[in-house]
């Protein structure tokens, strides 16, 4: 695996793996658990750790470039304002400060993208504008941010200063209706897709709530199961992560599969940086030829993002990575 | 009289074939009937699995652990969620792992450690001798015996030696050796070519991978065996079921059992020597044994339906697991029936009383009964209680408190109701009255109701009785 250099194409051939930017870590270069991804107005790529109890210092934000830079981080564990410990999500707001949810604190915070803190709201509740477990957000291209209000089963749209402006589903299984909804994203039209993630599909709203269509994800197999992080690129493709199938599902905008990625890790600039201090790691990895191809694949995707010019950021969960690939 | 008697019997029923139960449980429980509710404690595999997407969904760490308290932490949230839906399955998942006790001391890899837990799920009610091929297999445990290093051309006999000694025969029975040196090394011959599949590497960069058993036949000893007595061309499987057919093994299984499900024993290095407590229970469950083939749902079958297990002499004659306390307590009050940030620190709490989990002290496991007790654990297991037990945002705490409000209660109703409602408690006379006049003292003085009954039940938690099965 570790001194394995190829770029392969996706299922269909529409995109090619480019690079991977990861490590287990608890600080530093590196990730625990990334759960989401969002590339700053800096051109930085940030992403957001969920980590684990026993490291709460590694509960963060990290930053760095696509090329693998580390540039920064900043954390702060705890359920104080400007603090986090259940992170869900993280958007980049239209002023370029950087918003977080913590379905901990039913909050959400905002940063400088260096991790100033600049602000809070939110509080528990099912009433208007209250949430249970934030999970995923996005923001519109009229500055409104979208919120996945998962255990209210429901979406929810804030000014960016966290003025609620309305809501809409509602639990169940029916058209517009939701199962713990997780991943938003919000097309350039102003269309607001849902990762319904307990009803293993996808649903496209009007901006106003209205529902338009509804994706399973089937490609002649497997529909979706599970699925969470969600984008949607300048052309309408909708990159949605099929979590319990570890694939990535990319759908043209009438919802049709085109195109499945499934993860061809290589070796990051980090990991590259301690298998050579850790020769005696890289040779046990290397005689572990069972493992090789499960350690390339994705474990758990968690969070997607597109960027302008065409390259795939995959919040590679489980395997503490994220792994790009580039449109073709 | 008749029903109170009845529910006090279904109390101690859950108690040792799952983690007690609550208010409402009980009601269900009694409604079903003694042999209903046998049955259906019996088959969990029947009952509604955990929501493993909600498990991963919030408690993301878990599903690849990388340290031992978060595979911990996993092991008591299970048996928390189950302790209503699928208790035994869980009780028997402790008691194996108690009696094959496997240690992240020395594996290093969790969730490896909780895929033997998972065995035990799913194996632990079933065939003895199937259990034994399946914990052969374990990668946990080729490891932490060695067994990987179990070769054609030079054995290791550790695996051989504790399957013999401390999973299966035992070192000895009624003051005679049960097995020799070379029954010990002839064993270790049909497990080699035994071993897994494992990268044995750090979690960095990406994270681990679980363990595989693999069998290479390159590495097997195929020679001539001689082993208790039989010769053959014995492989493991070969030994798994000679072990199983000796009568060693049916006591061991029988004294085991008796000792976690119905009351304390002397520890295991001792049963060499020392008789069964009560040697018509033992002898009821080893004829079970051979009749039902070795099967663990029959032995506790017969267990539940038995005098020597309903005997008022045996109920609070065991002094609670650690597990058993926290997990006891939590189902009680009904917390962390959904994920939430902080149970770590919760399930911890097990360590601190002395039973860290997925890493007991030894390949013997845990010594129970009074030696679970010392200064330190019993001022755990009383503020862990009594803290759960007084608080009134617990949802089974609230329940009871409100329950008790209804009935209009005086000092004695409020004693004797926290008693029926914690599980039928049955505390000494002189504590009870202890308490109803400290309950009386306490209304007089104007207190209200709610805060005489949450204290009479951190009172009740904080008592010697609690800490009895």
């Amino acid at each position: 695996m570790t001194t394995v250099v190829e770029y392969p194409n996706s299922v269909a051939g529409l995109y090619q793996y480019h690079d991977v930017i990861g490590l287990l870590s608890a600080g530093g270069p590196g990730f625990s658990g990334p759960v989401s991804v969002a590339l700053g107005p800096d051109g930085l790529l940030h992403v957001a750790s969920r980590a684990n109890p026993n490291q709460p210092e590694a509960v963060r934000v990290t930053r760095c470039s696509i090329e693998g830079d580390y540039v920064g981080e900043f954390c702060g564990w705890g359920d104080a304002p400007g603090q986090f410990i259940w992170v869900t999500a993280i958007a980049f707001g239209p002023d370029g400060s950087l918003y977080l949810a913590d379905e901990n604190t039913h909050r959400i915070s905002r940063f400088t993208s260096e991790g100033e803190f600049l602000g809070c709201w939110g509080e528990f509740g099912d009433g208007f504008g209250q949430m249970n477990r934030p999970s995923g957000m996005a923001f519109a291209s009229d500055g409104t941010l979208v919120v996945a209000d998962a255990l209210n089963h429901r979406i929810q749209r804030f000014t960016a200063d966290g003025i609620p402006l309305a809501t809409w589903g509602e639990y169940g299984d029916g058209p517009g209706q939701f199962n713990m909804p997780w991943g938003v994203s919000v097309d350039s039209g102003g269309a607001v897709y849902v990762s319904d993630w307990r009803n293993n599909r996808v649903q496209k709203f009007e901006a106003d709530g209205r529902l338009m269509a509804e994706f399973d994800g089937r490609d002649g197999g497997d529909g979706f199961a599970r699925p969470n992080g969600i984008a949607v690129d300048g052309e309408g493709r909708i990159y949605v992560c099929d979590w319990w199938n570890d694939r990535v599902q990319v759908l043209d905008a009438d919802g049709r599969v085109i195109d499945t990625l499934i993860g061809h890790s290589g070796t990051s600039k980090w990991a590259r940086t301690f298998l050579d201090a850790n020769p005696d790691i890289e040779e046990k990895l290397n005689k572990a030829t069972q493992n090789i191809e499960l350690k390339r694949r994705f474990y758990r995707p968690s969070a997607v993002a597109v960027s302008k010019d065409g390259f795939v950021f995959v919040a590679d969960c489980y395997r503490h990575r994220v792994q790009i690939y580039r449109g073709l | 009289m008749q029903i109170e008697s009845e529910r006090a019997l279904m109390a101690h029923l859950l108690r040792r074939a799952g983690f007690g139960a609550t208010p409402a449980e009980l009601d269900t429980y009694c409604e079903w009937g003694y042999e209903g509710t046998v049955e259906w404690l019996l088959y969990p595999e029947a009952q509604p699995a955990l929501e493993e997407d909600i498990i991963e969904r919030y408690y993301i760490d878990w599903k690849e652990s990388r340290n031992i308290e978060g595979a911990l932490t996993e092991t008591v949230y299970r048996m928390n969620g189950n302790a209503g839906v699928r208790p035994l399955q869980e009780k028997i998942a402790l008691f194996w792992h108690g009696v094959f006790a496997t240690g992240l001391a020395k594996v290093l890899h969790e969730k490896t450690m909780l895929n033997q837990i998972d065995l035990f799920r799913q194996y632990g009610l079933g065939s003895f001798q199937e259990l034994l091929r399946q914990l052969a297999r374990d990668p946990a445990m080729i490891f932490w015996l060695d067994n990987n290093f179990n070769h054609k051309s030079a054995i290791n006999e550790n695996w051989g030696r504790e399957l013999l000694e401390l999973f299966s025969m035992g070192v000895g029975m009624n003051g005679h050796a049960n097995y020799t040196e070379d029954d010990v090394q002839e064993a270790a011959r049909a497990f080699t070519g035994w071993t897994i599949d494992d990268d044995n590497v750090a979690s960095i960069p990406y994270g681990k991978t679980p363990w595989r058993f693999r069998y290479d036949p390159e590495d097997h000893d195929d020679g001539t065996k001689t082993f208790l007595g039989e010769t053959g061309n014995f492989d493991g499987d070969d030994i798994v079921k000679i072990v199983c057919r000796q009568p060693s093994t049916a006591r061991f299984v029988s004294r085991h059992l008796y000792n976690f499900f119905v009351a304390d024993d002397v520890q295991v290095p001792a049963w060499q020597d020392t008789p069964p407590a009560d040697p018509r229970a033992i002898a009821l469950l080893e004829e079970e044994y051979f009749r039902s083939g070795y099967d663990i749902r029959s032995m506790l079958r017969l267990m539940f339906y038995s005098d020597f297990f309903k005997s008022e002499g045996v109920r609070f004659a065991r002094v609670k697991s650690p597990a058993e306390v926290v997990v006891g307590t939590l189902h009680l009050v009904g917390d962390f029936k959904f994920p939430r940030v902080g149970f770590m620190d919760t399930a911890l709490e097990c360590r601190y009383m002395n039973q860290d989990l997925l890493n007991p002290p030894s390949v013997e496991g845990w010594h129970t009964g009074k030696e679970w007790i010392d200064s330190g654990s019993m001022v755990e297991r009383i503020n862990f209680v009594a803290d759960n037990l007084g608080d009134s945002d617990h949802p089974g705490v609230r329940s009871i408190v409100e329950t008790l409000m209804s009935r209009r209660p005086d000092a004695t109703k409020i004693v004797d109701g926290c008693l029926e409602l914690l599980g039928s408690v049955a505390l000494r006379e002189d504590n009870r009255s202890a308490l109803v006049a400290q309950a009386e003292q306490a209304l007089d003085a104007g207190a209200g109701t709610e805060a005489v009954i949450l204290n009479a039940l951190r009172m009740i938690g904080s008592t010697r009785e609690y800490q009895f099965a």
